[in-house]
């Protein structure tokens, strides 16, 4: 495996398209973009993206107003066992764009900020096999991984042996945030904005999440 | 296209689909970390805002005017008028939708409905603000009736009856007023009245009393209001009036007594117990004790004065009927105390029993047995149900010489199982209440001395604060206990930590306070809590003592009181009650670092 920060020089270098130099370059201070794709399978060699939803975030501020949503339409049929995931049917991804036409958007709109999103690997394992397809460059940009956050800020100081529990699910809920619609892209890029800006806070104030311990007992009666 | 905000709620339920597209795209989400100013006093509002989660105050300068929480819109006033006369400061870790305001005041002019909704949330607020006010100053006697007053019983006598019998009736019922029967008539004849017509206008004792009865008598219903009641003495000039039920004059209702009910009359209650002859007498003051608390916290006393008449009446009463029930020897020889929450002073309600006797010296086994069960007896007469545990006098446990209990403080140290715990918890919030109370201080004195020092037993005593999870969550969402439908435990979550964690840092430093509240003064005052600290937790304490009393005040007598639903509470009670369930948070994190719980 090549690491990333090699491939990213060896991206800049041989970059085919001028035009996408901009992805090198630094991003705004203190702006991220929280991404999530739908996809027709977890196998990243072969399944491929049926939406793609992301949000720029500014500070604290979650810029849903400049949120990117795009439906793509996939080069090959949706199997049913995505469908059963998303509830996105053939029919629903005829009218997407093709890939190739959401990519410069996409990356435009990204630019150098940072990525933040959940299980982000695989997202951004998808989105760079597209486009390195297309612009010959794989996604150079920082990566946050919200489970990380949440792990450092929950398990961090736990005894080793700790059952962690780093699920979606458990997240939404010690954090208490409403949970949208999931499996919807930008509902799962927004609440990972979400989560992100929760848990940045918490980190820069040292506040920590508090793990489920063993409770004594007490006759409260007097 | 994915919807942002709950478009369901008011007022987005009347917009048309493109409308409600065309806010969406108008709307970010900002978060706010806790203290973060949303909008400043003067600054010009950018947004109209709805709470994703957390909550937000308004502020008039320092003084907290309200508080939104989720779904609530802020600040439709200063969309519109542009810039906020308020302050809005982020509570809590809080997300707010934000729309941009030209985008809401162009569907504000395109959409009347909607429109109308920012007008009349504009009005309304106006309105309740002005109403709220009146009712903080007025609350007490605008909503009391006559009834809830202390109404001087109604006695009769003739019209031809002499000055003198009149005179003599009134000292016999203690009262400075009688009514006169005068044929058809009714009227009232007071002290003043009789001094007056003997002294100077120089008539006899023997004359009758119809020349100097006032037949131009005032009166009111049971059911009238107790502010009409002191229009009418104002009004008439007159400090009596007379109360009428139908055609039936049941009592009179002296201006005094209109004074000392809204400035709270619990010596009443104490002069019933000290002036009691007996048992039967006690028995009808206790009951008058109970009835005390609801109208002191109607008349808005705050709890924690309410628990300290509460607990002072109670002692009184155990005092006495200590007297009626121990023998003299007995008495000479041993100190009544009571333990737990009534030891602290922090009984609202009238609640088990919770007491013990300390002797000085073994006395005669017959005499003590007699006084163990005619006490305990008294008492549950009174309306003081036994102790589930049998923490009471009757249990020879309970009622021993000194040098036993002494004794028993080593094992309970040195077997730290759950029940020793909570006797040494009880003994040490114990509190003298009649008799030789040396013997207590002696034994509390013992008790610290044989826990000084010993850190591993106090970190176990301390333990059980982490019995009960705080009810609270990230972004401070209160969280309702399982099986108690959508209710909050205001006692295993907050009044218990506290209360618990307190003690056993006043057991550690030795301290002979009993109350929570004097024991966090102390602890503020010699540093083991930062001053600060200390006031935010005694304000927390206050606030669950206040919330648990009035829930026990509304719920049928007996109640514990330890259940709220946050879903009944005011949105204003509900925020304090997250800021209170924090402050019990953070305590419990010190008492676990100060007592290293995390070896656990």
């Amino acid at each position: 495996m090549i690491p990333r920060w090699a491939k990213r020089l060896f991206h800049q270098a041989t970059i085919g398209d001028q035009s996408y130099r901009f992805m090198f370059e630094k991003g705004p201070p203190n702006e991220f973009v929280a991404v999530d794709c739908e996809t027709t399978g977890l196998d990243v060699k072969k399944d491929e993206i049926i939406t793609i939803a992301a949000v720029r975030i500014r500070g604290n501020r979650i810029l849903t107003s400049e949120r990117f949503v795009k439906l793509a339409r996939p080069e090959s049929d949706m199997a049913a066992d995505a469908i059963k995931v998303h509830h996105l049917r053939q029919v629903d991804v005829e009218s997407g764009q093709r890939l190739y036409n959401i990519w410069p958007e996409f990356l435009h709109f990204v630019g150098g900020r940072p990525l933040v999103g959940y299980f982000l690997e695989f997202d951004v394992a998808m989105i760079d096999r597209n486009v390195l397809r297309f612009i010959g460059i794989e996604m150079p940009n920082p990566l946050i991984e919200v489970s990380k956050l949440y792990y450092e800020l929950k398990y961090g100081d736990a005894p080793p042996g700790t059952h962690c529990d780093l699920t979606f699910r458990a997240i939404m809920k010690d954090l208490g945030l409403p949970a949208l619609a999931q499996h919807d892209a930008f509902n799962d890029a927004l609440m990972t904005a979400m989560m992100f800006v929760a848990l940045r806070d918490m980190k820069q104030r040292g506040a920590r999440i508090e793990r489920q311990r063993d409770r004594p007992r007490f006759d409260m009666a007097h | 296209m994915p919807a942002v905000f709950d478009v369901s709620q008011s007022p987005f339920d009347r917009l048309e689909a493109t409308e409600i597209e065309f806010l969406q795209d108008a709307t970010d989400i900002e978060y706010y970390a806790p203290g973060a100013t949303v909008l400043a006093a003067g600054q010009a509002t950018e947004f109209l805002c709805i709470v994703l989660k957390g909550a937000v105050e308004e502020r008039d300068g320092e003084e907290l005017v309200s508080i939104f929480g989720p779904r609530d819109v802020f600040d439709s006033r200063s969309l519109v008028q542009g810039a906020a006369t308020r302050s809005f400061v982020a509570r809590e870790e809080t997300l707010l939708y934000q729309i941009a305001r030209d985008a809401v005041l162009k569907i504000v002019s395109k959409n009347d409905r909607f429109g109308a909704f920012f007008y009349l949330d504009i009005s309304r607020k106006l309105s309740e603000m002005a109403h709220e006010e009146e009712e903080a100053r007025f609350g007490s006697l605008m909503r009391s009736h006559v009834r809830d007053l202390f109404v001087h019983p109604a006695h009769f006598i003739n019209s031809s009856d002499t000055i003198e019998t009149a005179g003599h009736k009134m000292r016999d019922i203690n009262s400075n007023a009688l009514f006169v029967r005068d044929g058809e008539r009714v009227g009232v004849i007071t002290g003043m009245n009789l001094s007056k017509a003997v002294v100077l206008n120089r008539m006899s004792i023997d004359d009758p009393v119809r020349t100097v009865t006032h037949f131009d008598i005032v009166s009111l219903s049971p059911d009238d209001f107790v502010f009409s009641a002191l229009l009418m003495m104002t009004k008439h000039n007159k400090r009596r009036v007379a109360v009428k039920d139908g055609d039936k004059f049941v009592g009179i209702v002296e201006d005094i007594d209109v004074l000392s009910f809204l400035a709270g009359n619990s010596q009443l209650v104490a002069g019933r117990i000290d002036r009691a002859a007996g048992i039967a007498d006690l028995s009808a003051a206790a009951n008058d004790i109970e009835a005390q608390v609801r109208r002191l916290r109607r008349q808005g006393v705050k709890a924690d004065v309410i628990a300290e008449i509460v607990s002072d009446l109670n002692r009184r009463l155990f005092a006495r009927t200590f007297e009626f029930t121990a023998h003299p020897d007995l008495r000479e020889r041993s100190c009544l105390i009571v333990m737990g929450s009534e030891g602290r002073g922090e009984q609202t309600m009238r609640t088990d029993q919770d007491n013990g006797l300390i002797l000085s010296e073994p006395v005669p086994e017959p005499m003590l047995n007699e006084f163990r069960e005619s006490f305990t007896a008294a008492l549950e007469s009174f309306g003081f149900p036994p102790c589930p545990g049998n923490v009471m006098v009757r249990n020879p446990f309970w009622s021993r010489p000194l040098s036993e209990f002494v004794a028993d403080f080593r094992s309970w140290v040195a077997l730290p199982t759950p029940d020793a715990h909570m006797n040494v918890a009880i003994f040490y919030d114990a509190d003298a209440v009649a008799g030789r109370s040396e013997l207590l201080t002696e034994a509390k004195t013992a008790l610290i001395n044989t826990v000084r020092g010993e850190r591993a037993y106090l970190a176990h005593f301390a333990r059980a604060i982490d019995a009960f999870p705080t009810p609270i969550g990230f972004f401070r969402n209160l969280i309702t206990s399982e099986g108690a439908g959508d209710a909050l435990d205001l006692k295993k979550g907050g009044v218990f930590p506290i209360v618990h964690g307190v003690r056993s840092l006043a057991l550690e430093h030795g301290l002979m306070e009993t109350g929570t509240d004097q024991r966090i003064l102390r602890l503020g005052e010699t540093n083991v809590l930062k001053p600060e600290f200390a006031r935010e937790l005694s304000q927390a304490f206050r606030y669950f003592t206040s919330l648990r009393l009035d829930s026990q005040i509304t719920q049928t007598p007996g109640a514990s009181g330890t259940l709220t639903k946050p879903a009944e509470l005011s949105s204003m009670d509900r925020e304090l009650l997250r800021d209170a369930f924090g402050v019990v948070k953070q305590f419990r994190d010190i008492i676990r670092r100060h007592f290293n719980l995390a070896m656990f």
